[in-house]
């Protein structure tokens, strides 16, 4: 069978080695990791459309969706949760390479990325923590922009731009939404595609 | 289809699409409904009744499921029906002249004055505007003392 570049064949491909069909070796991390994020995409956009993001707005926000719109529970419950399991599966991705020596030549590129879309994911995972406006939010927020401000010079405007103004009361701002909702998923698909293709790239037949 | 005795494990794959299909679709009206909520939606303060009322009536509901008024020898007043302890939806039972709230048991008399459980104070009574056609207009921003009739 002729082989084409294409990118049918990219996700199925005609000869699949059978070491590579053992799901011991990877444990399925990665690809869980990515169904997770789907799943956060997915459910993100749809509690967009009843969020409203704001210190005096974001928590009553999160209770009518939780408790008055119809299967909003549903929603966010699975976006919590999706998010819970991605934070452990991509740390736990992470060890399994460790495990496996696989961060060692050619693939240290691969690494590296895999590095920056953890903090990516765990940066994704606290503003979305912000984003519930509970009082524990507006603490975390708080401790968060004290840290960045002992930074000399640059602190208090890094904080600035990572998370507006949190109150002590909640740290729901329209800041942390935007970073959240847009431009960190943004960054974190755009990683993840490069770190799929990578893999290929680096001489993996393993999709996930 | 394969006939059952022929069945492959791609057979049975490719039938597991049909599920699939199947599950998805069912997610269309869950969808359809949680998109078309307007429970969030902003609401206006201001809720309008323009049924006649008796003379010492009982407790007439009005297009707020929550917003109650009442007439008696004074003039007509207008309740919120909101717990004051966690902010439920509090029903008024007219054969017990009560109001009872559903989520933990507490119970006002029939002016809203808590009478037992974890409510510490009285429902909000709302200020009421009669319009020169003799409608109510009751706006639930602004609130009064127990004694105020219009």
């Amino acid at each position: 069978m002729k082989e084409q570049k294409n990118f049918v064949n990219h996700i199925r491909p005609g000869v699949v080695p059978s070491r590579a069909l053992s799901v011991l070796y990877t444990f399925c991390l990665g690809g869980l990791s990515f169904l997770a994020f789907v799943v956060l995409g997915v459910t993100g956009l749809l509690l967009m459309f009843h969020y409203q993001p704001g210190e005096s707005n974001g928590y009553d926000s999160i209770l009518t969706i939780a408790s008055v719109i119809p299967y909003g529970g549903v929603i966010r419950n699975l976006h919590y949760w999706a998010g819970q399991l991605m934070v452990i599966t991509v740390n736990l991705h992470m060890l399994r390479v460790v495990w496996t020596r696989s961060y060692k030549p050619p693939k240290q590129l691969n690494w590296l990325v895999g590095v920056a879309l953890l903090i990516l994911i765990l940066f994704l995972d606290f503003t979305g923590y912000l984003l519930i406006g509970s009082q524990e939010s507006g603490a975390a927020a708080t401790v968060a922009v004290n840290i960045l401000g002992l930074i000399p010079g640059m602190g208090t405007g890094l904080a600035q731009i990572l998370f507006g103004e949190p109150s002590a009361l909640s740290g729901s701002t329209l800041v942390v939404y935007v970073w959240h909702c847009v431009a960190l998923p943004m960054v974190a698909l755009l990683l993840q595609l490069y770190h799929f293709w990578r893999i290929r790239r680096d001489g993996g037949v393993r999709p996930l | 289809m394969p006939k059952q005795q022929d069945w492959t494990r791609r057979g049975v794959l490719r039938l597991a699409w049909v599920g699939v299909v199947a599950a998805s679709a069912l997610t269309i009206e869950p969808l359809v409904q949680y998109l078309t909520s307007k429970e969030d939606r902003l609401q206006s303060p201001l809720v309008a009744y323009n049924k006649p009322i008796d003379i010492n009536s009982d407790w007439q509901n009005t297009a707020n499921a929550r917003v109650w008024v009442k007439r008696d020898s004074f003039g007509v007043m207008a309740l919120v029906a909101t717990c004051t302890h966690l902010g439920c939806e509090v029903h008024y039972h007219p054969e017990k002249k009560q109001w009872l709230c559903p989520c933990h048991g507490s119970i006002y008399d029939i002016e809203g004055r808590p009478v037992s459980g974890p409510a510490p104070k009285a429902m909000p009574r709302v200020a009421v505007e009669r319009k020169p056609d003799s409608s109510l207009m009751i706006n639930t921003a602004k609130q009064v003392g127990m004694g105020t009739r219009v």
